[in-house]
């Protein structure tokens, strides 16, 4: 091919393997520039390198003594080492054929002394080498040349551990991606199918309680058995992945024990076959009162009472609560499940936990069920700290308990949390829905409330009602065209400056999205397909949260105590003329927009703006010295609109402080 | 000391007139341009605070023909919202003795209508 340099048999190879190593041109590296430093030391020489070799250079990864980054192939000595499979060591370039007239022999670089090891990949290729070098004649002893063979494979271990890390990263992205695709689409999924059961389970409740004939209350009985199991499917289903992506916490919220397990036990009692002996045994000294995760007890208690049932034909299924220690601070609870069914095999139990498995291949033919359950229940139960524990016999039934440690609850938080629960009176509530089934369901929950709804396409729309009228709450659903609910909740919030109470509903309950409804200013979250007491329940959440002293706007009067140098009758006086004239004033200003006439909305703004400075609201004086430029020009743009808008808005906040004052 | 004040926001004139009032000045107040000239024709004052933009008459106006008209060189403040250079220079040219950018400070209005009274005396 070439007379300048010799070229290897597996040239093309060995360039491919030197290219998978991504090593050519990158910058220095402390791990390789050790390495040449060892070998310097080693050696006892001035020039050291490693040094990898393409078609036509050689490129120093790290040198000592040379100076420069490549030289040409055809001048190196390493072409040749790179053909060998052990060390090559020259005592005296002078002495040897090859070399004594080579140009860095006799000028240059004056070598006297070589010694290079190739640095072979694990498949056999020579890509580089690591060599020292010296101006005088010298001899490696055995030590040496050991150490610089040790060396060697040093180094090509490093590369091969850097190009593993590489590949191992771009695995870790493309891992991630495909969790964050997971994600998204079950968010997806679970949207799809959650709006459509939203209303169908919505509907239904509403249906059964319209007066109904006996074949037609069995027919929707039916219907509200296969949505909400459909429901407790896809909830399963969102609760696996919110534990996978550690977005599932457990409460700790007072909540009265013997009247959960009460529920449980009700709730499934009806699920009993007519053999079967259903018990409740609750532990005599057991707490009424704790602290802790309410709904997720449920969860666990109806996902194992609902097996025990369900495997179970004949004999008894039993559920007791012992309470197994008391500390100052918290119980320890026992629970157990055991149920004299079918019961699971010896080599099975260790399975049944898994995911999609359960105890018997026909199982799911014969019983029903995802699979997910017990997984869940595990979960869950890993999640409060504790382990759950399985004992069975195949034919003579199973036993299911774990114990749960629960904080005590002291009675002010008891006493919290029942006063909260007051009436509300009559509401004015805005709901902002673009699916047309879900806002006539909305409608007749509402109405059945006795609350008065009004209902926007979109979000564009609620912020138009909003400033029209006036409302006590907002319903935001979050997925919605035009404006979705984030973006409508952080105009409300930051533009409008209105600390109205707005409470999330979506269909979309995934990964982080309470968090973030919470994080743009809402105030609750409802979960679609809603419950009637569900929805109450956020309602009066954000309700109360509303009054709480929590203004969105703080006033600030400093401005008018120096005028009125402390008289308080005369600060009186003036904040009696802002809450008369003012709102009138944004009304005019309102109309004269309306009615195009530029010349009266500069007038007005110009009015205005001296009051508002008087209470320094700047946010609302910067509106109406934009609306008064604007205007001056001739120009009734949308942008004044919206000033007037937000006017409008702030203005009644303000008003409102003021009158409280 | 009297001082006449036209300004044509209810709570800003009350607002100053009470500061001033509270501060030993004798304030008349107007919310017309108009109203105000005829009130400097009529009766003497030691100094006119007025605002450009009124129903009526503008400040401007008033200035100018307290100085051509009335021919008198009582202390002129106006009081302007426009922020803008000309309508400042404006203000001087026409022979007024000081502007105040709203929002006015009252600790700074009252440091120049001291400042122009004292100098007069």
């Amino acid at each position: 091919m070439n007379d300048k340099f010799p070229i290897p048999e597996n040239e093309v190879e060995r360039l491919a393997a030197l290219r998978r190593y991504n090593i050519l041109d990158t910058l220095p590296d402390t791990a390789f520039d050790d390495a040449t430093k060892l070998v310097s030391y080693i050696c006892g020489v001035p020039i050291a390198h490693i040094s990898f070799i393409d078609e036509n250079r050689q490129w120093f990864k790290s040198e000592i003594g040379i100076g420069i980054s490549e030289v040409p192939r055809e001048i190196t000595f390493c072409r040749y080492t790179i053909l060998e499979s052990a060390m090559v060591e020259i005592n005296d370039t002078f002495l040897n054929e090859r070399f004594k007239d080579d140009p860095n022999v006799t000028g240059g670089f004056n070598v006297r002394f070589y010694a290079g090891v190739p640095l072979t990949t694990p498949d056999g290729y020579n890509i580089g080498t690591i060599c020292a070098v010296d101006h005088v004649a010298k001899k490696l002893d055995e030590n040496q040349r050991n150490a610089l063979s040790i060396v060697a494979k040093h180094v090509m271990a490093q590369l091969e551990l850097g190009t593993k890390n590489i590949e191992l990263d771009a695995q870790k992205k493309i891992a991630e991606r495909a969790v964050l695709a997971k994600d998204r689409f079950l968010a997806n999924m679970s949207h799809e199918i959650r709006t459509p059961l939203n209303a169908i389970i919505g509907f239904t409740d509403l249906l059964a309680q319209t007066h109904l004939d006996e074949i037609q209350s069995e027919y929707i009985d039916n219907v509200q058995i296969a949505g909400e199991n459909l429901l407790l499917i896809i909830n399963d289903i969102l609760d696996l992945s919110k534990i996978e992506s550690g977005n599932l916490t457990i409460d700790s919220e007072p909540f009265n024990l013997r009247k959960t397990l009460k529920h449980v036990y009700n709730l499934l009692k009806v699920k009993v076959l007519n053999d079967v002996e259903f018990n409740l045994y609750l532990d005599a000294d057991m707490p009424d009162m704790v602290m802790g995760d309410q709904g997720r007890l449920n969860q666990i208690l109806v996902n194992l009472v609902g097996n025990a049932l369900k495997f179970t034909t004949e004999g008894e299924v039993t559920v007791s609560v012992k309470k197994t220690d008391e500390t100052d601070e918290d119980y320890s609870l026992r629970f157990s499940v055991k149920d004299s069914g079918i019961g699971i095999e010896k080599n099975k139990l260790k399975t049944i936990f898994d995911r999609f498995t359960q105890a018997e291949e026909s199982t799911t033919r014969r019983f029903g069920g995802t699979g997910l359950g017990l997984n869940i229940v595990k979960q869950l139960i890993d999640l409060h700290n504790a382990e759950i524990h399985v004992k069975s016999q195949q034919g003579r039934g199973s036993e299911f308990f774990f114990t749960l440690t629960y904080k005590k609850a002291d009675s002010s938080q008891i006493a919290a949390k029942t006063s909260s629960s007051n009436n509300l009176g009559e509401l004015k509530i805005l709901l902002c829905e673009d699916n047309i089934l879900n806002q006539k369901l909305a409608k007749s929950v509402i109405n059945n409330f006795g609350f008065e709804l009004d209902i926007a396409n979109n979000g564009e729309e609620g912020i138009e009602l909003l400033t029209e009228n006036k409302y006590d709450l907002v319903l935001m659903d979050l997925q919605m065209p035009i404006k979705d609910g984030y973006q409508t909740t952080e105009y409300i919030r930051n533009e409008m400056k209105m600390n109205i109470p707005i409470v999330a509903m979506t269909a979309h309950s995934l990964v982080g999205e309470q968090e973030r409804c919470f994080s743009v200013g809402m105030d609750a979250y409802v979960p679609k397909p809603f419950k009637q007491a569900t929805l109450l329940k956020a309602i009066k959440t954000a309700m109360n949260k509303e009054n709480e002293p929590k203004s969105g706007r703080r006033l600030d009067l400093s401005f008018l105590e120096e005028m009125s140098c402390g008289d308080e009758d005369f600060k009186k006086e003036m904040i009696q003329i802002f809450v008369d004239r003012i709102p009138e004033q944004v009304t005019q200003l309102q109309t004269v927009f309306n009615q195009d006439d530029a010349d009266a909305v500069k007038r007005l703004a110009h009015n205005m703006k001296s009051s508002l400075d008087i209470f320094m609201l700047t946010d609302l004086s910067s509106y109406v010295s934009t609306i008064e430029e604007e205007a001056s020009l001739g120009r009734l743009t949308s942008e004044i609109k919206d000033k007037i808008d937000l006017l409008h808005c702030g203005i009644e906040d303000a008003v409102k402080i003021l009158k409280e004052l | 000391m009297k001082i006449i004040l036209a300004e044509d926001n209810d709570i800003l004139r009350k607002s100053l007139s009470f500061f001033l009032e509270s501060k030993g000045f004798t304030v008349d107040q107007f919310s017309d341009g108009k109203d105000a000239l005829d009130a400097i024709e009529a009766n003497h004052y030691d100094l006119i605070l007025t605002d450009i933009n009124m129903p009526g008459i503008s400040g401007m106006e008033i200035t100018q023909y307290v100085r051509q008209n009335i021919n008198s060189n009582v202390p002129i403040i106006i009081l302007t919202s426009s922020g803008v250079e000309q309508t400042e220079l404006d203000s001087f040219d026409i022979g007024a003795n000081e502007f105040i950018a709203k929002p006015v400070s009252p600790a700074v209005l009252l440091v120049r209508i001291n400042k122009l009274l004292n100098t007069r005396v």
